[in-house]
C-alpha cells in the first residue's frame, strides 16, 4: 500500500484510446484520445452535458464504455469492476454513508477489505491528520459543515491510497468563499500527495488554477487539451477560445479586405471605416469571411482610431472593471479597464486590440493562424 | 394592545379551523370510546342501560378459558404474518426497484392489485381456489402431502393459510412504502460503496438495510397492529372454527356483544384488546428504534 502521510503515492497514469459511450441512440462521448501523465492534475472542463462527468464515470467504472480501450497504468480496465481499478472518487454530493460516523466512512473500504484493525486506524487517522478531520471522526455526517463533508469525502479516497483520484465537481456545492478555499486545499493536497487526479468541474476558473493539463470538452470530443496558459494565449478553436477566460473573449464578424506581406487586412461587419491588420502565417483569400476574437483585457482605450463603443453597463470589481456595451454595428464588447474609477457608463470610448492579440477563425470556428 | 388583539384574532381563526375536526372526532371517537371504558364496568347488554359491577368483567374474563385461545392465535397469527409479509415485501420492493419506467409501474401495479379489492372478494377467491374438492390449489397441496386438505376445516392449516390469504392480500401496501423508502437512497451511495469494493451483498446489508431502517420498521409496526386487529377473514372463511383453532379476540368480542347480547363484557374484552395493541406495538416500536440506532 501507498503511505499516505508521505509524500509519494503510486501514482498511475490513465490513457483513454479512442473511448465512446452512447447510452441508447444518443451518442454522449463520440471518441476522445487522451493521455494523462502519472502524477498529473488534469481537468476535464466543458458547458453542461458536454460529456465531462460521463467520461470520468466510465474511467471509475460506474458508465459501460461503449467503445475503445481504459488503461490505468498500463493495465486494460476497460471492463473491470470499479473496485478493481484502482480508483477513488469524489462525487459531487459527497455520497457519504449518513448512517456512519466520519471514522466509519473513511474506514468503510478498508472494512470491507477485511484489513487488520489496527492497520485501519492508523490510515483513518493519518487521512483524517492530513484533512484536519481529527476532532470531528466520532460525529455524523449530517453533524458536519458542507466544507467539513467535502473533506471526509476527500479522506475517504485518500485512505484507499488509489492510484488515480477522480473529482466528480466536487466544489460546486459549496459557497463562494469556501470553494476559493478548498480550491487551494486541494492543489496543495494535489503536491504533497504526488498522485494522479482527474477533476472534472464546469468553471473555467476552477480549470485554469487547478490544472496541469486542461481538456476542453464539448460535444463529446476534447476540443484542445494543454496546459492551462497554453489554451488562454493559444486556443486552437472559437469554442476553446470562448470558454477559456472570464469574462469571455469578444468575437466580431469581418471579411479579408486584403492580404498583406505577413497577414490581411481585417474589415469588421458594419464598420466600414475601420481595417485591423492582423499577421498571420496562414491567410485566407481576399474576400473570405472570418471572425475576429479578441479579449477584454487586450483592448486598450485609445485617442487614435480604433472601435467605438458605446458603454451601457460598468461592472467595478475595484482593482478592475469591465465596462460592457455595443459596436456601432451592434455587436456586444466587453473590455476591461485597470485602475479607472470613473463611470464610464453613457459615454462613448474608443479601444483598439494589443497588437498580436487578436485571434482569426473560419466560418466554421477553425482557428487561422 | 395591537399584538393581544392580533393573538385573539389568531386563535379565534385557530379555533374556527380546528373545531370541524374536534366535532367529528369527539362525536365519533371519543365519545363512544367513553361510552365501551364506561360499558365494560357495566353488565348492559348491547342497547340499554345496566348495573355498574365494578372489575367483575375483567375478573370474569381472566377466567375465560375462549380468551387465552383467541389471545393465543391472535399472537400465533401475528407470528405468522408481521415478519414474513415484511421480508416479502422486501424482496418484491428490491426487485422492482431494479425494473424500469413503464415495466416498473406495469409490475408495481399488479402487486397493489389485491390490496384495492375488498376483504368479502380476497376471501372468496381463496375460498375458491383452497375449495376442497374443487379448488386449483388443491392439487398442489395434494402433491406435497399426499392428499387434498380441507384447509379452513383442519386446525393445523386454518391459521397459516388466513396468513396467506391475508399476505397476499395487503402486500402491495407494504411493497409500495418500501419502494419509496429504497428510492430515497440516492444511487451515488451505492456507486460510492461499489467503488469502495463492496459486493452487491455487501451493498445490501451495509447502504439499503441500514438506510430502509426507519421505513421496515413503519412496516413491521403498522402491520402488528393491523394484524392483532384480525377479524374479518377468519369470520368469513372459517368462523373461528374448527374447535376454535382460528378463533381471535375480535372474533370473542363480536360474538358476546352482537351474538350473545353481552355489551358490558364485549367492551370488557375490547379495552383488553387495546391496551394488548399499545403495549405490543409500544414495544415493538421501542425496540426497533434501539436495534435501528445500533
Amino acid at each position: 500500500m501507498g503511505d499516505t502521510g508521505g509524500t509519494t503515492m503510486k501514482a498511475t497514469g490513465v490513457h483513454l484510446k479512442s473511448v465512446k459511450k452512447s447510452f441508447g441512440a444518443v451518442d454522449v462521448i463520440r471518441g476522445v484520445d487522451m493521455d494523462v501523465d502519472r502524477g498529473q492534475f488534469a481537468v476535464f472542463v466543458g458547458p453542461s452535458g458536454c460529456g465531462k462527468s460521463t467520461l470520468l464515470r466510465m474511467i471509475a467504472g460506474l458508465e459501460e464504455t461503449s467503445g475503445g480501450e481504459i488503461f490505468i497504468g498500463d493495465r486494460d480496465v476497460t471492463h473491470e469492476d470499479p473496485a478493481d481499478r484502482g480508483v477513488a472518487m469524489v462525487f459531487q454530493s459527497y455520497a457519504l454513508y449518513p448512517h456512519l460516523s466520519v471514522y466509519e466512512n473513511m474506514a468503510f473500504s478498508l472494512r470491507l477489505a477485511k484489513r487488520p484493525k489496527a492497520e485501519i486506524d492508523e490510515q483513518v487517522r493519518q487521512a483524517a491528520g492530513i484533512l484536519q478531520l481529527t476532532e470531528h471522526l466520532d460525529k455524523k455526517p449530517a453533524q458536519l459543515s458542507g466544507g467539513q463533508r467535502q473533506r471526509v469525502a476527500i479522506g475517504r479516497a485518500i485512505v484507499r491510497a488509489p492510484d488515480v483520484f477522480l473529482f466528480d465537481e466536487p466544489l460546486s456545492n459549496l459557497d463562494a468563499e469556501l470553494r476559493v478555499q478548498m480550491r487551494l486545499e486541494l492543489a496543495r493536497l494535489h503536491q504533497k500527495l504526488g498522485a494522479t487526479m482527474i477533476y472534472v468541474t464546469h468553471d473555467q476558473v476552477e480549470a485554469m488554477t487547478l490544472a496541469d493539463t486542461i481538456f476542453v470538452l464539448q460535444g463529446g470530443y476534447v476540443q484542445q487539451s494543454g496546459a492551462p496558459l497554453d489554451l488562454y494565449d493559444d486556443p486552437s478553436n472559437r469554442f476553446v477560445a470562448g470558454f477559456i477566460g472570464s469574462p469571455s473573449m469578444n468575437f466580431f464578424n469581418a471579411s479579408v479586405d486584403d492580404q498583406t506581406r505577413d497577414g490581411i487586412l481585417a474589415r469588421l461587419t458594419g464598420q466600414p471605416d475601420l481595417t485591423l491588420n492582423v499577421p498571420l502565417s496562414q491567410p485566407p483569400a481576399k474576400g473570405a469571411t472570418v471572425v475576429l476574437g479578441m479579449r477584454p483585457e487586450h483592448l486598450i482605450v485609445t485617442e487614435a482610431d480604433g472601435l467605438r463603443v458605446t458603454v451601457d453597463v460598468a461592472e467595478e470589481l475595484g482593482g478592475v472593471s469591465y465596462q460592457h456595451g455595443t459596436l456601432e454595428g451592434g455587436d456586444a464588447v466587453i473590455f476591461q479597464q485597470t485602475g479607472a474609477r470613473h463611470g464610464m457608463h453613457g459615454t462613448v470610448q474608443t479601444v483598439t486590440p494589443e497588437p498580436g492579440r487578436i485571434f482569426v477563425f473560419d466560418a466554421d470556428g477553425e482557428r487561422i493562424r | 394592545m395591537s399584538k393581544m388583539k392580533r393573538r385573539r384574532r389568531e386563535l379565534r381563526d385557530a379555533v374556527l379551523l380546528i373545531s370541524p375536526f374536534v366535532f367529528v372526532f369527539a362525536v365519533f371517537f371519543l365519545y363512544p370510546t367513553y361510552k365501551v371504558i364506561a360499558l365494560s364496568f357495566t353488565d348492559a347488554p348491547l342497547i340499554g342501560e345496566g348495573q355498574w359491577i365494578g372489575l367483575a368483567n375483567y375478573a370474569k374474563l381472566l377466567n375465560d378459558r375462549l380468551f387465552y385461545t383467541s389471545l393465543w392465535n391472535n399472537l400465533y397469527f401475528v407470528l405468522l404474518t408481521v415478519v414474513p409479509t415484511t421480508v416479502i415485501a422486501l424482496l418484491i420492493a428490491l426487485a422492482v426497484s431494479k425494473l424500469k419506467g413503464r415495466m416498473q409501474a406495469l409490475v408495481l401495479t399488479l402487486f397493489f392489485l389485491p390490496y384495492v379489492l375488498p376483504v368479502s372478494v380476497v376471501t372468496m377467491i381463496w375460498a375458491w381456489m383452497l375449495d376442497f374438492q374443487f379448488g386449483i390449489l388443491q392439487p398442489l397441496i395434494a402433491a406435497v402431502t399426499g392428499k387434498p386438505v380441507p384447509v379452513f376445516k383442519n386446525p393445523y392449516w386454518v391459521m397459516p393459510m388466513i396468513a396467506v390469504v391475508t399476505i397476499w392480500w395487503t402486500n402491495g401496501f407494504n411493497v409500495l412504502l418500501l419502494i419509496a423508502g429504497l428510492r430515497n437512497i440516492p444511487e451515488d451511495l451505492y456507486e460510492a460503496a461499489a467503488l469502495d469494493g463492496a459486493t452487491p451483498w455487501q451493498r445490501f446489508w451495509r447502504v439499503t438495510w441500514p438506510l430502509l431502517w426507519p421505513v421496515t420498521a413503519l412496516v413491521l409496526t403498522l402491520q402488528l397492529i393491523l394484524q392483532l386487529k384480525l377479524f374479518d377473514q377468519v369470520y368469513l372463511l372459517s368462523n373461528g372454527g374448527p374447535f376454535n383453532s382460528s378463533y381471535v379476540v375480535l372474533m370473542q368480542m363480536y360474538r358476546e356483544a352482537f351474538q350473545l347480547n353481552n355489551g358490558g363484557y364485549a367492551s370488557a374484552i375490547a379495552m383488553v384488546l387495546f391496551l394488548v395493541i399499545v403495549i405490543v406495538s409500544v414495544l415493538q416500536f421501542q425496540l426497533l428504534r434501539i436495534g435501528g440506532r445500533k
